[in-house]
């Protein structure tokens, strides 16, 4: 396996009224070919904007790209130029994101949004491209795809939404698939259903996926690596079934114990207090606050991802063995 | 019969307008012939997908929306046919908490004056009692009596939707009506309302409507469970009955569809159970079974005669051909 997509010390800065805050610091990833990467965490860990800043969508100002480098099959996005990102941009690398309805445009069939994307990537004839856009709409399990491909956005159900936006986000073959918790707004059937789709593309395209989400029960599903985020830093990452089986950072733990699941009846461990907010990180380990295992050292010094093995975690407690 | 609360074939429906001037008139039947009971001290869940009814189920059981038909019957008072003042002085046996704590909280008011108003507008004891009382719901629900004076804002998600809690609390309600009280939360906080809520329900014998999406929330919380599917309940029982051994294809189907952290892609996980398809429109819903289109097992029958609710081995199922 070669790596498609290599994230080295990502930093991603905002303006805010507090100042100038980092939202993303040191995160450093990278994409095998046809892998499932899932990326995992509360609201506001930095799971979106590491995935916009690959997609080169990161809105400056008042955000900005603060250090490090994105290599897409070993080259640098960082300082490509606009145009080469519009052409890697739905052709190499495509997203599908939470809210269907607010990616589609309501003013133009379905059928008009897919061949757009179509013809802007290939050198395709119109009614070849309409004949693909219908087959697209077909392999995404759309049913009379011919006549819903005339449909508005507004005709469709929120699943048949996203499901559009699979079907466009696949139309070029795109090499890597962002899907930024594809499901949050969609029922539980649907969600599996989706998902059940995003598998069976993954094996007939063979295209990467990066799967943002919370949820850690959709990660044991889908993914085959797993990078756990807290406040803008990748805190843990690993195979999926080692994070699952053997989380190390006690944030990990903490993430999988505080699930509510159909097969468990412990208890719920609860994390106490909350992710504090950006502006006010100190020089310590973010988490230290609502962590069992801290100490004085955890409140000096910021802990880098370390690789014991095959399985890297930023903690000192478990570098120290106190936990 | 349930002691606290008990519901009888409680119907809501909607004025969906006509399609066209002369064309006649179309009904959103959101709730058709739900009952089920509460007693003091436990919880039911209602769980299902969006527009299946939970939420209207539960507004029409508290009169919040004006049900078609049916009783609903609060310690063997029927609420439906109180008169305007005695459904007033009622609502302090019931209360409610929402599902987004910034918007069901008034930004203006400070968390004291939050939590006496419904104290003022029951006018529950005199003017130094209901003081120690607010002290008392902050202490009850885990924050600190020198957060009174704060507004809103300055609590996160969590911290509010304890406030929210406390609110519902001032009464000293019998029932507490939660729709889907911890979507709105990241993970880690929404274990700390399930267990506050898990801890209040036991401290102060609460009963719980438990409106939820979330079968694993439902799961962790509520002693029976109730599945809804377009305005109807297909399945209801106790809940190791209806999480371990579910007859209804639609409860089984849901079940299947939920994340889990014992099924891994490394092992090669595939769905058994996945359906197709969306849930029908209520507008005028199909006769038969509603689930009937997206059932593996439907038969003829299922297309024409909607199955009743009826007892199966500690639960109810409204199935012609339960799952054993």
């Amino acid at each position: 396996m070669s790596r498609i997509l290599e994230i080295d010390d990502l930093a991603v800065d905002f303006d805010t009224r507090f100042g100038r805050v980092r939202a993303l610091d040191g995160v450093s990833v990278g994409l095998e070919a046809g892998e499932t990467l899932g990326l995992v965490g509360e609201s506001g860990c930095g799971k979106s904007i590491t995935a916009l800043a690959v997609m080169g969508l990161v809105p400056t100002p008042p955000g900005r790209i603060g250090a490090g480098s994105i290599r897409f099959c070993g080259e640098e996005l960082i300082k490509a130029p606009k145009s080469r990102l519009r052409n890697l941009r739905g052709a190499e690398i495509a997203m599908i994101f939470q809210e269907p309805m607010s990616s589609l445009n309501p003013v133009f069939t379905v059928e008009d949004q897919i061949v757009e994307a179509i013809m802007l990537h290939r050198p395709i004839e119109y009614d070849a491209a309409r004949r693909e856009a219908v087959a697209l709409l077909e392999r995404v399990g759309i049913p009379e795809a011919a006549q819903r491909a005339r449909d508005y956005p507004h005709q469709l159900s929120g699943g048949m939404r996203q499901r559009v936006m699979i079907a466009m986000a696949v139309s070029c073959r795109p090499r890597v698939l962002i899907a930024d918790e594809p499901t949050t707004a969609l029922d539980v059937t649907v969600q599996a259903q989706i998902f059940d789709l995003l598998g069976e593309i993954q094996h007939e395209f063979g295209v990467a996926i990066i799967l943002i989400t919370h949820d850690m029960g959709v990660i044991s599903e889908m993914a085959d690596r797993v990078a756990v985020m807290y406040a803008g830093r990748i805190i843990e990452e690993a195979g999926a079934d080692d994070v699952l089986d053997h989380p190390q950072h006690p944030y990990t733990r903490g993430l999988i114990a505080c699930i509510p699941t159909l097969e468990d009846d412990a208890s719920l461990r609860e994390i106490p207090g909350v992710v504090p907010p950006l502006h006010a990180l100190g020089r310590g380990c973010a988490f230290a606050d609502r962590c069992a295992y801290m100490d004085a050292r955890c409140r000096r010094e910021r802990p880098a991802l370390a690789p014991t093995g095959h399985h890297a975690n930023a903690c000192l407690a478990v570098a120290e063995g106190r936990l | 019969m349930s002691d606290l609360l008990e519901v009888r074939d409680l119907s809501v429906r909607f004025d969906a307008g006509r399609a066209s001037l002369f064309a006649p008139r179309r009904w959103l039947e959101a709730v058709r012939g739900v009952s089920f009971g509460i007693d003091r001290g436990k919880a039911l869940g209602i769980v299902g997908e969006s527009g299946s009814g939970k939420t209207t189920t539960a507004m029409a059981a508290i009169r919040l929306t004006q049900a078609a038909a049916g009783r609903v019957l609060l310690e063997g008072e029927d609420l439906l046919t109180l008169d305007e003042a005695a459904m007033r002085a009622r609502r302090k046996d019931v209360q409610l908490i929402f599902q987004d704590p910034y918007s069901s909280l008034n930004p203006r008011s400070r968390v004291r004056d939050i939590l006496r108003e419904p104290l003022d507008l029951m006018e529950v004891g005199t003017r130094a009692s209901r003081e120690e009382r607010v002290r008392e719901l902050i202490d009850l629900v885990g924050l600190r009596v020198d957060q009174l004076p704060l507004f809103p804002h300055q609590f996160s998600g969590g911290q509010r939707q304890r406030i929210s809690i406390a609110r519902a609390l001032a009464t000293a309600p019998k029932l507490l009506v939660c729709d889907e009280p911890v979507s709105a939360l990241d993970v880690a906080i929404q274990a700390q309302i399930l267990n506050l809520l898990l801890r209040l329900k036991e401290e102060l014998d609460l009963g719980y409507l438990f409106i939820s999406h979330d079968l694993g929330v439902v799961r962790y919380l509520c002693d029976e469970v109730a599945v809804m599917y377009l305005g109807r309940i297909v399945e209801i029982g106790p809940r190791a009955q209806v999480f371990e051994s579910p007859r209804h294809p639609y409860t089984r189907t849901l079940l299947a569809a939920v994340p889990s952290l014992k099924r891994r892609k490394s092992s090669g996980f595939k769905r058994p159970a996945a359906i197709e398809g969306d849930p029908p429109s209520p507008i005028n819903p199909p006769k038969g079974c509603a689930f009937a289109r997206r059932c593996p097992h439907a038969k003829d029958i299922c297309l024409s005669i909607d199955p009743a609710l009826e007892p199966r081995a500690g639960g109810r199922v409204a199935c012609h051909f339960p799952v054993s």
